[in-house]
């Protein structure tokens, strides 16, 4: 008797204490499998997203979408496709963009998402009109350094802060520079961040000048931005793979952009993973009951 | 005079860089202009020359002493050495006057970017959720009631988090974004103001050269 009694204690000990490596087999291969083997899961826009998407859907011609690309290659997984679902948008809204960088690791990844979809854009255009030529729809600034220079600097006049381009053209002789001089022009400004930037733009670009901004950030730190959207601050916002999955959703339901979705691919995955991990803190937690109980 | 002229400067810049965000006047917003064009960004170019500096002595010295991990440190030199002589002399996408392609093998910057960095800081913060995972598994025990309290709340994110819970349970989404909008909100509020004032409260220390740690412990 008293020996299954401490049998059955073991088991329930057991269950407490499984070996981290055990956890960690389980969740690599719960994140594998979807990747090799997707099953895609359309997400239903939420409405941070849902009101960033149709602020950027609705900004006036005169005016521009700014992308400050803030991010760093450990978080690209989850941003990147962040800044690739805006720039479909806006090209294929006819939106005027301006890109820029105040992290300095920031710029490869800007000029990827350019490449990937100026070639999408450029690869189906039949005349001018419709491709997506630099200079013309959109510019690449670069990268400026400290953070409030290019912030409050672009308040004043945005060819002073980037008196040449990531190309190295003069910004001024760029045709689309004719129309964005400073935040004036600006209809949002999004910073795609992992790290604080997006604080300094809240803090110092639309308390001072009064711009809308949007944030892209990831999952961990979205709880910190619903502050200021709630305030109205931020304008909208993507939190994490899930907002940039929404995004890519809007962006092919509403403006029939048919191109590859990293986003909403990756989320079978991250499903499967948190499903893991809520089904390892259920077992412990009825170890840890249990063994509580018979103590 | 080591102190006081640091001490001096933090006063004088201190009161410089607060005062446009008060006096709306045209010499005070050319002059705060100009100070952020010119002087900051001449600070941050000192800074960079300083940051590799030091990182370079720090390897050096490691190097020499042959401390923990030493090997380490002659892949950190040898990467910064020749990705910077690519960056001066090869261009960003290869349009430099040093080649930057043998072949079919390309080493321009955004090459070594793209498939180099990225890669790598990807796989770093990948192995976070590892550690996340067992971490939550030990860590996340409903011991009382404000621990069981911060269980729930984390599941209904959690699940929230992911297009699943749009099939299992359509409103589940919706109370996901009310956690995160009304009691979160709040608490976020009470701690932003806190966090405000104390900031607040420590630069005014700085400025005014009550608080001296910044100088590096000189008394």
């Amino acid at each position: 008797m008293n020996g299954s009694l401490k049998s059955n204690y073991g088991i329930w000990e057991k269950l407490t204490k499984i070996d981290r490596r055990l956890i960690y087999l389980f969740l690599f291969l719960v994140v594998l499998i979807p990747l090799i083997y997707p099953f895609r899961l359309a997400p239903r826009a939420m409405t941070p997203v849902l009101k960033l998407f149709n602020h950027i859907d609705t900004i006036p011609k005169d005016k521009c979408l700014v992308i400050s690309v803030d991010y760093t290659p450990d978080t690209e997984p989850e941003l990147h496709p962040m800044t690739i679902a805006l720039l479909r948008h806006a090209f294929s809204r006819k939106i005027k963009v301006g890109i820029l960088c105040i992290s300095l690791l920031g710029l490869g990844l800007a000029q990827d998402a350019i490449s990937i979809v100026t070639n999408e854009f450029n690869s189906k255009a039949l005349t001018r009109n419709d491709s997506v030529i630099y200079g013309r729809d959109y510019v690449f600034w670069g990268w400026q350094t400290p953070v409030l220079v290019p912030i409050l600097g672009m308040g004043e006049n945005i060819s002073k802060v980037f008196p040449v381009d990531y190309y190295g053209n003069k910004t001024d002789t760029l045709e689309i520079m004719k129309t964005i001089k400073n935040y004036n022009d600006v209809g949002i400004l999004v910073s795609i961040s992992g790290s604080a930037i997006p604080f300094y733009y809240i803090t110092y670009a639309q308390t001072q000048f009064g711009v809308r901004i949007g944030v892209g950030s990831t999952a961990v730190q979205a709880a910190d931005f619903y502050p200021y959207i709630n305030s109205g601050q931020v304008t909208g916002m993507m939190s994490g793979m899930k907002g940039a999955a929404e995004y890519e959703q809007l962006v092919e339901e509403r403006c029939k952009i048919y191109a590859r979705r990293k986003a909403t691919d990756a989320m079978a995955a991250q499903t499967a993973a948190h499903l893991w991990i809520m089904i390892t803190i259920i077992i412990g937690n009825i170890g840890y009951f249990i063994l509580r109980r018979r103590k | 005079m080591k102190v006081r002229l640091p001490l001096i400067l933090v006063l004088i810049t201190g009161i410089l860089g607060a005062l446009p965000f008060i006096i709306p006047h045209r010499i005070a917003q050319n002059f705060d202009n100009e100070f952020r064009n010119s002087v900051l960004r001449i600070i941050a170019a000192f800074s960079l020359v300083l940051g590799v500096g030091s990182i370079v002595r720090h390897h050096i010295y490691k190097i020499q002493r042959r401390k923990e991990n030493w090997e380490y440190s002659w892949i950190l030199l040898v990467s910064l050495v020749i990705t910077s002589i690519i960056g001066l002399f090869g261009g960003i996408e290869g349009n430099g006057s040093l080649p930057t392609r043998i072949g079919d093998f390309y080493f321009d910057i955004q090459t070594i970017y793209m498939h180099a960095a990225i890669p790598l800081g990807a796989t770093m913060f990948a192995m976070l959720s590892f550690f996340m995972a067992s971490a939550a598994y030990r860590a996340f025990r409903a011991r009382n009631f404000e621990a069981t309290l911060l269980l729930l709340a984390a599941f209904i994110v959690m699940l929230g988090s992911v297009p699943l819970s749009t099939y299992v349970l359509p409103k589940l989404p919706d109370f996901a974004e009310w956690i995160l909008t009304v009691p979160n909100t709040a608490a976020k509020r009470g701690m932003g103001f806190g966090i405000a004032l104390g900031s607040l409260a420590t630069s005014l220390k700085i400025i005014l050269g009550i608080e001296r740690g910044w100088l590096g412990g000189t008394k």
